[in-house]
C-alpha cells in the first residue's frame, strides 16, 4: 500500500537531490555519457571571501529574526493560551488571516511602506522576515501551551510558587517542543529567503539566497548553484543538530 | 483538641446555581475529616474554597483564628492531593517531591534528607530518579501525598484521589493513607463519594448533599444513627419505612407497635423507621414478630441477602380466556389471518385508533411464506358505552377477519392504604401465542393492560408480581385467574442462614436495631 509514497519520494525528493549532489561535484558542460567530477565548486566557495561572508551573514540575520519572533511570539501565544476558547479560536484566526494572501504581495507591500524610512537595509530585510514568519512561531508555541494541564499550574500554585515561579518552573520547561520547533519553522525559511532581502534590501543586501538564485537563474552555471545549496544545507543540519541537543537539555533539566 | 479551621455560613454559586447554600463547620487539629456525598452536593467546592482556587460568595474561612480569604493559594499552609495527581511531568520523582521546598528555597542538602524521608514513608525509596510517566497509578497517587506532605502543610487536602486506582489497590492506599495520616499527625481533609472509604479512614465524616450538610458524626454515629432517610440510605444498606411515634419507646408501623430506644419526638409525628439489614433475623413462622414470605435469595458471599415479603403488595385478579385457534386461511390467495376479541375500558374509547385496536387484538397476517403482512384496512364501530361490537381486520388481497371487541365499565383496584391503584383486563389468548412467549410476564401485563399508579400524583409504579398457576406449554381451553400485583413491604435482611425462596418465615428484631428518624423536611 505504501509503494505510490515510496514513488512520490523517489521521483520528486531523492531524485532531485541526487541530481543537485551530481551537479555539485562536477564540471560545467556535461554531457549524458561523460561526467567530469570535480572539487573546484566547493574550493571557489571557500577561497572567495565574498561568499562565506554572504552565508555568515544569512545565518546572523535568520538568526536575529528567529530571536525577535521568539521575544514578540512567545507572550502572544501565551496570552491567547489563556483566554476561553473560542476567543482564542478568534485570535488564532487573525494571526493565520495575512497568511491567505501570497507572501511575495505582502512583501512588496511593505515595500512600499518601507520605502518612506531611511532604515538600513538590514532592517528592512528583517521586519520583513519577521513579519512572514510570525505566525509559524505564535502558531507552534500555543499548541504546546493550549495542550498543558492547567491542573499543573494550580498544583504549582498550591505548592507555594508565585505566578512568575509557576512559569519558570512548570510552564516555560512544558512549553519547550513547542519553542523549539517554532525556531525550526522560522529560522529554515529565513536562512534561505531570497526575495524578501532581494525586495527589501534593494538589491544591496545579498544573502545566500540570492547567491544561489544568481547562479542558476542570472549566470546560469546550475554546478556552482549547487555546490552552495549544499554547504547551506550542511550549515542547516548541523544548527539543528545544535538546537536539537539543546531542546534535550533544557528539557531534560529541572 | 485545637480549632483548626472553621467554615462560616460559606455561600457559594455558578452560573446562578447555588452550590453551597451556607456551609457550618468545624475541623480540628490532626482529625481525618471526610466529606462524602454524591457528585455535584458541592464537597469539591468546598474544599477548593480551603485551598484558594475558588472565592466563596459570602461567608468566612477561619484558619487558625484568622480569615483566611484574602490570602492567595500558594501562600496558605495547605497543600492539595488532586484527583488525577497533576503531578510535573518534566520532573522526575525526586523534583516532584522537591518542587515544594526548592521554591522556598531551602538549601539542597536539607530538601535531600526531607525527600528521601518521604519516600521511605511511601515506600518508593529508590525511585528517585524514576520518570513520572514510569510509574503505576499507585506509586504516582504515592508521589502526590509525598510531594505535598513534604512541606509540611497544616492540612493536606485530599480531592477523590483514589477514584482513579483499581479496587485492590483502592483498599490497600484506604490503610496506607490512615497510616500516613497517623504517623505525621496533621488534618487530612477528604473528599470522597465512596461511603466505604469514608467509613473505613475517618475520624469524622461530613455527610453532604445538594450544598448542604445532612450530618456531622463520627464513622459509628452516622452508620447506627442516621440523622435522616437521605443518610441512612446513602450510608451502607437499609430497610426504611413509613411510621408514627406514638410515644417514647414506642414506635408503630404497619399497623403495629413496636418497642424501640428512641425518644424526644412529638406525641404521634410521622417518622421514617430504619432497620439495617444485619439487624434482621429471620427464624420459622410463628417464633418471630412479623409474617412474611421469602421472595428472593441473593448469595453475596460473606451472607446471603433476602428479601422478605411482609405486607402483600395491591392487586388486581383477572380472566384469561384461553380459546382455540380461529385463524383464517384464505387458499386461494395463499394468505393467513388471525385476531382475538378483546375487553377494553369505557374510557379508552375516545382515543381509540387502528393501531391501537390492532395491538389490543394481537391481529396479524402472514403470506404463504409465513411472513408477516400488514394489515391494510380496519373496521370498526365502537361506540362510547358498555357494549359488544364487530371489528373487521383484512389485508389488501381481501383476507379478513372478523372478532368482538367487550367494551365495559372501568374496573380497578383501589388500596387506600398503600395508596395504589390497579388496573387490568380479562382478555382472550389462543395456546400457540401463550406457548410463544419469550417473557411470559411482561406478555401477560402487555395482553391485559395491566397498569398500576400512585393515587396521589399519578405516578406509574410498576407490576411487581403476575401470579398464576398454569403451565403455558400444556395448556388447555378453559379461564385462568391471573392476579397483578404491585410490591409490597419488603425487609431486605442479610443471614448467614440457607433461606428458600417462597418459604413462609417469620423475621424479628431487637428493639435497640430500630432507629426512628425526623422525616426530612419537618
Amino acid at each position: 500500500m505504501c509503494w505510490p509514497y515510496i514513488g512520490w519520494l523517489l521521483a520528486f525528493v531523492v531524485a532531485p537531490m541526487i541530481l543537485i549532489l551530481l551537479y555539485a561535484f562536477t564540471k560545467q558542460g556535461n554531457s549524458v555519457l561523460m561526467l567530469n567530477f570535480t572539487l573546484e565548486n566547493f574550493a571557489k566557495f571557500f577561497s572567495d571571501s565574498i561568499f562565506p561572508a554572504v552565508l555568515w551573514r544569512s545565518l546572523k540575520i535568520a538568526f536575529m529574526t528567529t530571536v525577535v519572533c521568539l521575544l514578540l511570539g512567545y507572550p502572544a501565544a501565551y496570552f491567547i493560551a489563556k483566554m476561553d476558547e473560542k476567543k482564542q479560536a478568534f485570535f488564532i484566526l487573525l494571526i493565520t488571516l495575512p497568511m491567505w494572501i501570497n507572501m511575495l504581495i505582502r512583501t512588496y507591500a511593505w515595500k512600499g511602506i518601507l520605502s518612506f524610512t531611511d532604515m538600513s537595509s538590514q532592517i528592512k530585510v528583517m521586519i520583513g522576515m519577521v513579519y512572514n514568519f510570525l505566525p509559524f512561531m505564535i502558531l507552534q508555541i500555543h499548541a504546546s501551551l493550549s495542550k498543558l494541564d492547567k491542573n499543573l499550574i494550580v498544583a504549582a500554585n498550591d505548592l507555594g510558587a508565585n505566578n512568575v515561579q509557576t512559569f519558570l518552573r512548570v510552564v516555560l520547561p512544558l512549553s519547550i517542543p513547542g519553542i523549539i520547533s517554532g525556531i525550526t519553522l522560522v529560522f529554515l525559511p529565513a536562512v534561505s529567503s531570497f526575495f524578501i532581502p532581494k525586495l527589501l534590501g534593494g538589491g544591496e543586501y545579498v544573502l545566500i539566497g540570492n547567491l544561489i538564485e544568481n547562479y542558476f537563474i542570472s549566470v546560469g552555471d546550475w554546478n556552482y548553484g549547487s555546490a552552495i545549496s549544499l554547504i547551506m544545507a550542511m550549515v542547516i543540519i548541523i544548527s539543528m543538530y545544535f538546537t536539537k541537543k539543546a531542546d534535550k537539555k533544557v528539557g531534560g533539566e529541572e | 483538641m485545637k480549632k483548626l479551621i472553621e467554615f462560616r455560613n460559606i455561600v457559594k454559586s455558578f452560573d446562578n446555581q447555588v452550590i453551597l447554600k451556607g456551609i457550618n463547620l468545624d475541623i480540628y487539629e490532626n482529625e481525618f475529616v471526610t466529606l462524602l456525598g454524591p457528585s455535584g452536593c458541592g464537597k469539591t467546592t468546598l474544599l477548593r474554597i480551603l485551598g484558594g482556587f475558588l472565592d466563596a460568595d459570602s461567608g468566612e474561612v477561619i484558619f487558625d483564628g484568622k480569615d483566611i480569604q484574602q490570602v492567595p493559594a500558594y501562600k496558605r499552609e495547605i497543600n492539595t492531593v488532586f484527583q488525577k495527581y497533576a503531578l510535573f511531568p518534566h520532573l522526575n520523582v525526586y523534583d516532584n517531591i522537591a518542587f515544594g521546598l526548592k521554591i522556598k528555597k531551602q538549601s539542597n542538602d536539607v530538601i535531600e534528607q526531607k525527600v528521601n524521608r518521604m519516600l521511605s514513608l511511601i515506600g518508593l525509596e529508590g525511585y528517585g530518579e524514576r520518570n513520572i510517566n514510569q510509574l503505576s497509578g499507585g506509586q504516582q497517587q504515592r508521589v502526590a501525598i509525598a510531594r505535598a506532605l513534604v512541606n509540611e502543610p497544616y492540612v493536606l487536602l485530599l480531592d477523590e484521589p483514589l477514584s482513579a486506582l483499581d479496587k485492590a489497590l483502592r483498599k490497600e492506599m484506604q490503610y496506607e493513607l490512615k497510616r500516613i495520616q497517623q504517623e505525621v499527625g496533621i488534618t487530612f481533609i477528604f473528599v470522597t463519594h465512596d461511603q466505604e472509604e469514608a467509613l473505613t479512614m475517618s475520624d469524622k465524616i461530613v455527610v453532604m448533599k445538594e450544598g448542604n450538610i445532612m450530618q456531622i458524626g463520627t464513622p459509628t454515629e452516622i452508620y447506627n444513627e442516621p440523622a435522616n432517610e437521605y443518610v441512612a440510605k446513602f450510608i451502607g444498606e437499609s430497610n426504611i419505612f413509613d411510621g408514627v411515634m406514638k410515644d417514647d419507646y414506642l414506635v408503630s408501623f404497619d399497623d403495629k407497635d413496636y418497642k424501640c430506644v428512641d425518644f424526644g419526638f412529638r406525641r404521634n409525628e410521622p417518622v421514617d423507621v430504619m432497620i439495617r439489614p444485619e439487624d434482621l433475623e429471620i427464624v420459622a413462622r410463628g417464633r418471630g414478630m412479623i409474617p412474611g414470605e421469602v421472595k428472593s435469595v441473593l448469595f453475596k458471599g460473606v451472607h446471603n441477602e433476602v428479601m422478605v415479603q411482609t405486607v402483600s403488595g395491591a392487586s388486581k385478579t383477572v380472566t384469561m380466556h384461553v380459546i382455540g385457534n380461529h385463524d383464517f386461511s384464505n387458499e386461494q390467495q395463499g394468505e393467513k389471518i388471525s385476531a382475538n376479541d378483546f375487553f377494553m375500558d369505557l374510557e379508552d374509547v375516545e382515543k381509540l385508533s387502528d393501531v391501537e385496536v390492532i395491538a389490543r387484538a394481537n391481529a396479524q397476517a402472514w403470506d404463504e411464506d409465513d411472513e408477516l403482512l400488514s394489515l391494510h384496512t380496519v373496521e370498526y364501530d365502537i361506540q362510547q358505552k358498555p357494549g359488544t361490537y364487530e371489528v373487521t381486520f383484512s389485508t389488501s388481497k381481501g383476507t379478513s377477519i372478523t372478532i368482538k371487541a367487550y367494551v365495559i365499565e372501568p374496573k380497578y383496584t383501589e388500596d387506600e392504604k398503600q395508596g395504589v391503584g390497579v388496573a387490568a383486563f380479562d382478555f382472550f389468548i389462543t395456546p400457540e401465542e401463550l406457548s410463544e412467549s419469550v417473557a411470559l410476564d411482561t406478555d401477560l401485563c402487555i395482553w391485559a393492560k395491566a397498569e398500576a399508579w400512585d393515587l396521589q400524583t399519578s405516578v406509574p409504579i410498576e407490576i411487581y408480581d403476575v401470579i398464576y398457576d398454569f403451565d403455558e406449554e400444556n395448556i388447555e381451553l378453559g379461564d385462568y385467574k391471573i392476579t397483578y400485583a404491585v410490591q409490597g413491604h419488603q425487609f431486605k435482611v442479610h443471614t448467614t442462614k440457607n433461606v428458600t425462596e417462597g418459604k413462609k418465615v417469620d423475621i424479628t428484631f431487637d428493639p435497640e436495631d430500630i432507629h426512628v428518624m425526623s422525616k426530612m423536611g419537618y
